[in-house]
């Protein structure tokens, strides 16, 4: 029982040689290694998270060799929780990519890499282990993002390359002040060793601030964000949706376990310096990640910002320091992976319908793809805070928290950020159902576009996906809206997943309760 | 069935004067039902059965709520909850008792008459919903219900108003705004009573709690009783509507607006006393001043409510009594009034009293009705109206309330005033030319009669109607010599002034109510007030209007946007501005991270 936390990691990794061992023999494999290791994966973490859930937190060591020497994999209400969210979207993004594409082998390996990383991050006990998955996650990531075939795509790869790996080592930086300063390298461990050295030492200190400034950076805190509205913008559709669903959100929480977990809440009385500057960069992310969102006419490089916003007001829960504001953040966290991923298959499934992938292009898509518009407008005001949606759930307790703390501006910033939100999607909905569609405009644009389509080999069309199956297989797609029925699917499901999650938020939050007891004892 | 209305009051007093106990006999009588439901299910089923059937269930309902109420055992009954709050259903005691017996006794006699002058089956359902819903408001063992109770009194006596059609929607839309607004500012006054005392029954507390609940209690039921200043939908409404639906409307609103006041101020007010007295006074000035014989009539129900609003601010004993005493003789001869009244405008198709005269002889028996009820309003002694208003005056006279005292006095001599014109421009005055009539019929002659002896019966002996009402009758002395010289002072002053006024009374025209000046001022009130809040919305809106424009094109175009303002601060280059040029570059990524780095070591260490 207690293994299926170790084969969360195992699993996808052993089944990321499939694809390229088959894939000269067999075109297809690579989409069955991942389908299997998926459904492997939702069946492992769902083992995990009904063991936390029936007997609480376990954990496992490695190889055999016992902590604090060996390395520690722990399962709680919230890295089960996650390791779910992982599987799950991880299914959706497999489904999605069948038609929508990259569908090459080496992509559906890159993806079982990502995968393994990322559920390595949500398991580990151990600072340097998570080192380890962090630069997996985010090495899988920069050959994901750089399967976009434009320049513009191997660009924004190179840059994330640069600033990611810039993160990643001063990470470890920090890792290793914190080993000179205790001399070890376990969480729990460091937690006791810590407190024992200090929490005033320099080296603590420092390690501190490279642990911090290196998280930030994956996560795209700005003014850090730099390399992210790029590598969202200008990778394919699937790989957006699943970066922006987990990638930063392993960040994110890898920077929630070390601020708990190692440094602890001892740590915030003793330093408070350390979490009000988190504060602080939190909530300029919350407002400057809006007000750029609401300034972009490109709607992934729009969802993009907001991804910056929605991750400063993340940690500006977690950095708030009370169990209220945690337990919003960890909601949060959670709601904006499902809607994050299901509104860029939403923007990459009406991009298909409207011909072009700016705020304006969507004028009167509603008519044409009605489902699809209409769960992207749910998830949209999701994402608003529109109860009873789950991005109520989750800054609804992040205000309350925030304002539990004494920390007003906390509350404030979340208020306008909200407002901005609002902004940015309502700029969307109007056009989608309130404008009508250019009718002269999509023909030409779609005219000569299918007899280019037509002309030419389908693989060597720029948008590769759907544009092609869309012309060449037309039996496959849903005859109204050239939509695929997997996308449909995704983007429904996303929207339907945001509303019974929070309606269910008490749940959740019951399910992360027992971990934060221990942090705010 | 009609027989039974007369012989029930004989009955009634026959009993209490033989056995001579200060209380009521009781008997097991059902109280499963509210009295109000067996009167509102007459109105619901009424409009579908014959004219005949329909008029007889309503004349055995009301009738039996008034045997109902004499036999009932005081206490409460029927308690519940009413919307989530305690309630009582059916609460007697002397109050409510009186308000059931005369209310159904009289409610028995109108439907009788509506039956005998062609009323419509539809227009009485209507009438009995409100005669329900009015002994609904008086049993009502707590203010919500009666609030409840009262806003459907509301609404049916709007819709009894509606259904005669023609000028009676203009004055009915009056009524219900009327009501409307005073029947808002009694459920204010309720609720903030229930947030401060915690309930709502009656038994809860003495009166309404003191302060602004008691202000909104007073001002919402004042339009209900007709305060001077809140009355003018009385003389307005009343004389509209089918003269038998103005039998029913002269009873019900006002008195119903006596009991809920008293329930209100059970020890009196002062300010209350006085505004009674006001009202007595400005009642019959404006009575005097009327041709139409329903609008006159009207301002004496102002008047005559003046009186018993008077007794209940008073407050001691004797004018609880007095005020309830003349609740039950106003209702009486007040009825009667419109009945013959009504029976003048239906035989001639004339309502000014410039255009009638010689009545006496055409229509005697009507004739014989309005003399009693004349004499009855005006206090003649030997007069139930006697007996009342002296004890009304004599309280306030007793408080040393010389003011209330001698205003009810020259009122009273008002009233005999305006009832010896009433009688000599109707009935005695010479008349050009003869009336060939149709006479009344005879349920109305019952009807009228049969209310006429019992203000006959009662101003003779006061005694049967003492053991009902509440207050004390103790100090009650209707028929001493110096009361008596009173009664006959105020008639003779009335012959006189009469006299005297005769010719200039008949050149005035009817008076400028203050609904000259409430109705303009409203109107240009309202419509300012509109103007001012679309002018103000207006406002509001074109600005909310210029932001979101600018929101929206700076939205639209942002590098635009940035363009003017950051061309204003770095000179020309900021012209260069376009889409992705402030993008950070690689180079700027990596600085970005160690300045961040730097900053965030500087400030930890």
């Amino acid at each position: 029982m207690t293994d299926a936390i170790a084969l969360l990691v195992v699993v996808p990794i052993v089944l990321a040689l499939v694809p390229i061992a088959l894939g000269r023999l067999w075109d297809g494999a690579g989409w069955v290694a991942a389908a299997l290791a998926a459904l492997a994966h939702l069946g492992l973490s769902v083992t995990v998270a009904a063991k936390v859930i029936s007997t609480g937190r376990f954990t496992y060591a490695v190889g055999g060799y016992t902590p604090p020497f060996g390395i520690e994999l722990v399962a709680d209400g919230i890295s089960a929780t996650l390791v779910v969210l992982v599987s799950v979207v991880t299914v959706a993004v497999v489904l999605y990519a069948r038609r929508a594409g990259p569908d090459s082998n080496s992509f559906y390996s890159e993806l079982l890499l990502l995968t393994a990383g990322i559920s390595g991050v949500f398991v580990t006990g151990d600072v340097f282990n998570l080192y380890v998955f962090i630069e997996i996650t985010g090495l899988a990531t920069y050959a994901l993002v750089a399967t976009g075939r434009s320049p513009a795509a191997a660009l924004a790869s190179l840059k994330y390359l640069l600033v990611g790996t810039i993160g990643a080592s001063l990470y470890l930086l920090g890792v290793g002040y914190l080993y000179i300063a205790t001399g070890t390298l376990n969480m729990a461990d460091l937690s006791t060793q810590l407190q024992a050295v200090g929490y005033d030492s320099p080296l603590v200190l420092t390690g501190f601030a490279l642990l911090v400034v290196g998280l930030a950076v994956k996560s795209a805190l700005y003014p850090l964000h730099t390399w992210q509205p790029g590598a969202y913008a200008e990778s394919p559709d699937s790989v957006t949706a699943y970066i922006s669903a987990l990638v930063s959100t392993a960040a994110a929480y890898a920077l929630f376990r070390l601020v708990y977990a190692v440094f602890t809440p001892a740590f915030d009385a003793a330093v408070p310096f350390a979490l009000d500057a988190l504060v602080v960069l939190a909530s300029v992310s919350v407002v400057v990640g809006s007000v750029l969102a609401v300034l972009q006419s490109d709607l992934k490089r729009m969802l993009a910002y907001s991804s910056v916003a929605q991750f400063g007001l993340v940690i500006a829960g977690f950095a708030v320091a009370n169990a209220t504001a945690v337990t919003g953040g960890l909601v949060h966290l959670v709601g904006h992976a499902i809607m994050k991923a299901g509104l860029f298959v939403g923007v990459g499934a009406l991009a298909g319908v409207a011909g072009g992938r700016t705020v304006d292009d969507l004028a009167g898509v509603a008519d044409r793809a009605p489902v699809v518009s209409a769960a992207f407008a749910i998830l949209a005001f999701a994402l608003v805070g529109v109860p009873p949606a789950v991005g109520f759930a989750g800054k609804w307790h992040i205000v309350l928290g925030a304002v539990e703390g004494g920390r007003w501006g906390v509350a404030a910033v979340a208020v306008v950020s909200t407002l901005l939100t609002l902004a940015y999607f309502a700029r969307v909905v109007e056009r989608m159902y309130f404008q009508d569609a250019p009718a002269a405009t999509a023909d030409t644009v779609s005219g000569p576009d299918a007899t280019a389509t037509a002309d030419t080999d389908a693989a060597l069309t720029p948008d590769g996906g759907e544009s092609g199956s869309e012309s060449t297989d037309d039996a496959k797609t849903t005859g109204t809206s050239g939509i695929t029925i997997e996308a449909r699917i995704v983007v429904v499901a996303a929207a339907v997943g945001a509303v019974v999650l929070g309606l269910f938020a008490s749940d959740l939050i019951a399910v992360f309760e027992p971990v934060l007891e221990v942090y705010f004892q | 069935m009609s027989a039974t209305v007369s012989p029930l009051a004989a009955d009634l007093s026959a009993t209490v004067l033989a056995s001579e106990v200060p209380t009521l006999p009781t008997a097991d009588v059902p109280t499963v039902v509210p009295p109000a439901f067996a009167i509102l299910a007459v109105a619901i089923v009424a409009p579908f059965l014959s004219r005949r059937l329909g008029h007889a269930l309503g004349v055995l309902a009301t009738g039996g709520v008034a045997v109902w109420s004499l036999l009932v055992p005081a206490g409460v009954y029927l308690q519940t909850t009413f919307l989530g709050f305690d309630a009582v259903l059916i609460n007697v005691d002397a109050f409510s008792r009186l308000m059931g017996v005369i209310f159904g006794l009289i409610g028995a006699a109108a439907v009788l008459y509506s039956y005998s002058s062609e009323a419509e089956n539809r227009q009485t359902a209507f009438a009995l919903g409100y005669v329900g819903t009015s002994v609904g408001a008086v049993f009502a063992g707590d203010w919500l219900t009666m609030v409840f109770f009262w806003e459907l009194m509301a609404v049916t006596s709007t819709l009894l108003v509606w259904d005669y059609g023609g000028e009676a929607v203009r004055a009915g839309f009056r009524y219900a705004v009327y009501h409307g607004l005073g029947g808002s500012l009694l459920m204010a006054a309720v609720i903030w009573h229930y947030t401060n005392v915690g309930s709502f029954l009656f038994s809860a507390s003495d009166g309404i709690t003191a302060g602004i609940p008691a202000v909104l209690a007073a001002i919402g039921i004042g339009v209900n009783v007709g305060f001077v200043g809140l009355h003018t939908w009385l003389p307005d409404t009343y004389p509209r509507p089918h003269v038998a639906a103005s039998v029913f409307l002269s009873v019900y609103t006002t008195k119903t607006g006596v009991y809920g006041l008293a329930r209100a101020f059970p020890d009196g007010n002062l300010a209350i006393a006085y505004m009674g007295a006001a009202m007595a006074l400005v009642g019959v000035v404006y009575a005097l001043l009327q041709n139409d014989m329903r609008r006159l009539l009207s301002y004496h129900i102002q008047s005559q409510v003046g009186y018993m609003v008077a007794g209940v601010g008073v407050g001691t004993a004797l004018a609880t009594a007095g005020a309830f005493a003349h609740v039950f003789n106003h209702i009486l001869y007040k009825a009667l009034l419109f009945m013959t009244a009504g029976v003048v405008i239906a035989r001639t198709d004339e309502q000014s009293l410039k255009y009638l005269g010689g009545l006496g002889r055409a229509l005697p028996v009507t004739a014989i009705a309005f003399t009693a009820a004349a004499l009855s309003i005006s206090g003649f002694p030997g007069f139930n109206g006697f007996v009342s208003k002296g004890m009304i005056t004599a309280a306030a006279h007793k408080e040393h309330l010389d003011g209330i005292f001698y205003i009810l006095l020259l009122a009273g001599v008002g009233t005999f005033m305006s009832f010896i014109k009433f009688g000599y421009y109707a009935f005695l005055k010479e008349h050009s030319g003869t009336w060939n009539l149709r006479r009344s019929v005879t349920g109305q002659r019952i009807a009228m009669l049969g209310v006429a002896a019992l203000c006959v019966v009662l101003g003779l002996y006061p005694d049967a109607l003492f053991a009902l009402l509440p207050g004390s009758t103790a100090d009650a002395h209707p028929f001493t010599l110096s009361h008596l010289g009173e009664g006959f002072l105020l008639a003779f002053l009335g012959v006189v002034g009469f006299a005297v006024l005769k010719k200039p009374l008949s050149k005035i025209g009817s008076g400028i109510d203050v609904d000259a000046v409430i109705e303009p001022a409203t109107f240009y009130g309202m419509r300012g007030l509109v103007r001012g809040v679309t002018d103000l919305f207006a406002t509001v809106d074109r600005a909310v209007v210029a932001t979101a424009n600018a929101a929206l094109d700076a939205a639209s175009d942002p590098y635009g946007a940035i363009r003017g303002p950051a061309t204003a601060v770095v000179g020309r280059e900021g012209s260069s501005l376009k889409e992705g040029s402030l993008r950070a570059s690689i180079a700027t990524s990596v600085l970005l991270v160690i300045v961040v780095l730097a900053a965030t070591l500087v400030g930890l260490l």
